[in-house]
């Protein structure tokens, strides 16, 4: 699995995750000497892809990333969801590649990580992605929702939208009409398409792509996936 | 953000590794801050001299970048010591050693040595309109606001990075619509301590510009002002009406209005008095100005040392080289100290409780030195010492 953030700091490293969910201040919050964090738990960040959401505090914490480097303590990388100038001072001044805009909730302590600046890029080797559609579809006020059989191989039982896996070699939208076509055998238009969200669930990343589409056919033909279906009002959706 | 075909050539290493670096770094910032381009600076100030902050770490930074040069005029905030007097500071021969390394270390890269943070007093002056990259937060306040030039609250090694490729990232207060004032400080009453103004107005302003109405400072009021309110606040930039060049340049209706009267005043120095009998009373933060130097001088003429407290005036080089006679009068109660302040030397070696009358010093002594504070204006001061 590769996520795509933007390359602040240039090169490229391997390292396994740590993360922290607070901002981090090199100056008092690292100890230069081991690497360890003094502020919370956590071990020592020396050789690790250090996670954390920002930087903060002094300016003289870039001056303590340069103590680092000369003593050896150093993380292999760092990924932030928003860099800051201190952090960002620091990584490149002393080489530390770094990269921002990834969501944090997507890593955990302990992931293989290759972190490369330069494009950008944070790479779990051993997480697997898998990329689905969720397929909203809309007869005037109301949205399709429907019960998933138990022969399908995920969330057996449960009320939902269409939804599966886009195939190697197929954009999300050909997907999406694809699984309307051979679950409901509707041919309905298309509305809008979101940008997707993705979601860790132990080793598997889900990639999920939203669709709303509309239609003015209430009639649909089930194939062996779901069991029922209902058209409901916002109001009215079933637990 | 967008590089011409020469930036990209130095990004790409062809000018050297000290200028790479230097230019990842300034893309990197231009990033952060959502920069589109470069500008060309007219000069640098750099802070990230004094040994006791960046440490081995920065003399390792210093000697890597040591194949590049800066290609604008670029001054130097002061360091850990004086450089001829730093013995009789207590300074350590190995702290001396350091420092003086890394001062040789940022004169091999072009820089002049003076080092002070008031450059705007004689040896790194802007004019109006000019793109800088300052780091000294005092000195690139009083630059924007009281001359009328252009910079960013510059870290040491972004301004470095700008020194060396001549340029920085246009963002923040390089363009026009981001220096229009945010507050407006009415400030009520007579005899204002600059100090202490600019302790509670940095506290109520933060990171924005404020707008000043009721006050006519001097150019030193206005130096202490800076430096106050770029220490309790981060305000990089503000306005006095009738006196800074760009307060008429700006509509300040509708902005958020408050008032600054001697009960505020007093209860920020309330706040910043935490220490009695201080072992080392020192002047001089920001550097003091040759107008100072006289009036210090005016005031202790005639009068006899007192008490055992060590005595500090500092200043800058150049400062002191234009009023050698009041300097002398000066001798008489304490040491003329050149190159540092008492914020950057480790004073927390030496002494428990310090004296200033500056209201930047309030903040620093306290964290970076680890002292009590004794907040005086300078005739309090005087009255400690003689």
């Amino acid at each position: 699995m590769k996520l795509q953030g933007r390359g602040i700091s240039r090169g490229r490293a391997e390292g396994e995750v740590l993360v922290s969910d607070a901002p981090v201040s090199f100056l008092g919050g690292v100890a230069p000497a081991t690497g360890e964090l003094t502020d919370r738990p956590g071990g020592s960040i020396a050789g690790r892809v250090f996670a954390f959401p920002r930087g903060k505090g002094s300016t003289v914490g870039s001056y303590v990333m340069l103590e680092m480097k000369r003593v050896g303590t150093l993380p292999a990388a760092i990924i932030n969801e928003a860099a800051e100038p201190i952090v960002a001072t620091g990584a490149v001044l002393s080489g530390v590649p770094l990269v921002d805009g990834i969501d944090l909730s997507l890593l955990r302590n302990g992931d293989r990580c290759i972190v490369d600046g330069s494009a950008g890029t944070v790479e779990l080797p051993d997480v697997e992605e898998h990329r689905v559609v969720s397929c909203f579809l809309q007869c005037g006020e109301e949205v399709l929702l429907l019960k998933r059989s138990e022969a399908v191989g995920s969330f057996q039982g449960h009320w939902a939208a269409v939804s599966g896996y886009v195939e190697e070699a197929e954009a999300p939208h050909q997907a999406a009409r694809r699984e309307l076509r051979e679950e409901l055998g509707l041919e309905p238009e298309l509305v809008r398409a979101a940008g997707p969200t993705w979601v860790r669930e132990g080793d598997t990343i889900w990639v999920i792509h939203p669709f709303l589409f509309q239609t003015k056919e209430r009639a649909v033909t089930l194939d062996w996936e779901h069991t029922e279906y209902r058209w409901m009002t916002l109001m009215g959706w079933p637990g | 953000m967008q590089l011409n075909r020469d930036e990209e050539a130095i990004l790409a290493g062809e000018k050297g590794e000290g200028g790479r670096k230097a230019m990842e770094l300034l893309v990197a910032l231009g990033d952060i801050y959502g920069a589109e381009r470069l500008v060309p600076i007219s000069s640098a100030h750099l802070s990230g001299v004094s040994y006791k902050t960046i440490g081995e770490g920065g003399i390792g930074l210093l000697e890597e970048m040591s194949s590049a040069r800066v290609c604008v005029p670029t001054t130097l905030n002061p360091a850990g010591m004086d450089r001829r007097r730093w013995e009789e500071m207590g300074i350590s021969p190995r702290f001396a050693d350091r420092q003086r390394h890394i001062i040789e270390c940022y004169e091999r890269l072009g820089v002049t040595s003076d080092c002070s943070c008031t450059p705007y007093l004689g040896t790194n002056v802007p004019k109006r309109g000019q793109h800088l990259a300052w780091a000294e937060s005092s000195a690139l306040s009083f630059a924007n606001s009281v001359i009328g030039a252009r910079t960013n609250r510059e870290g040491g090694p972004g301004a470095l990075a700008a020194a060396i490729i001549g340029k920085t990232p246009e963002y923040g207060l390089h363009i026009e619509a981001n220096r229009a004032p945010a507050v407006v400080i009415e400030v009520e009453g007579e005899d204002i301590d600059y100090s202490m103004l600019g302790q509670a107005a940095g506290a109520i302003a933060g990171a924005r510009i404020p707008y000043f109405r009721g006050i006519r400072p001097t150019i030193d009021q206005l130096k202490t002002l800076a430096a106050a309110m770029a220490a309790s606040g981060s305000v990089a930039m503000f306005h006095v009406e009738g006196i800074t060049p760009e307060a008429g340049s700006f509509s300040i209706a509708g902005l958020e209005r408050v008032t600054i009267g001697h009960r505020e005043m007093a209860a920020a120095r309330e706040k910043v008095n935490t220490g009695s009998d201080p072992e080392l009373v020192a002047f001089g933060c920001p550097h003091l100005s040759v107008d100072e130097i006289r009036q210090l001088a005016a005031m202790l003429k005639g009068r006899r040392r007192q008490g055992d407290a060590e005595v500090w005036f500092c200043t800058s080089r150049h400062t002191l080289a234009a009023c050698p006679k009041e300097a002398k009068e000066l001798e008489r109660f304490g040491k003329l100290v050149c190159d540092t302040c008492m914020v950057v030397t480790p004073i927390e070696e030496r002494f428990k409780c310090t004296a200033t009358n500056s209201g930047k010093a309030c903040n620093y002594l306290a964290t970076l030195c680890s002292q009590k504070v004794v907040f005086r204006d300078a005739k309090g001061l005087v009255e400690l010492i003689s």
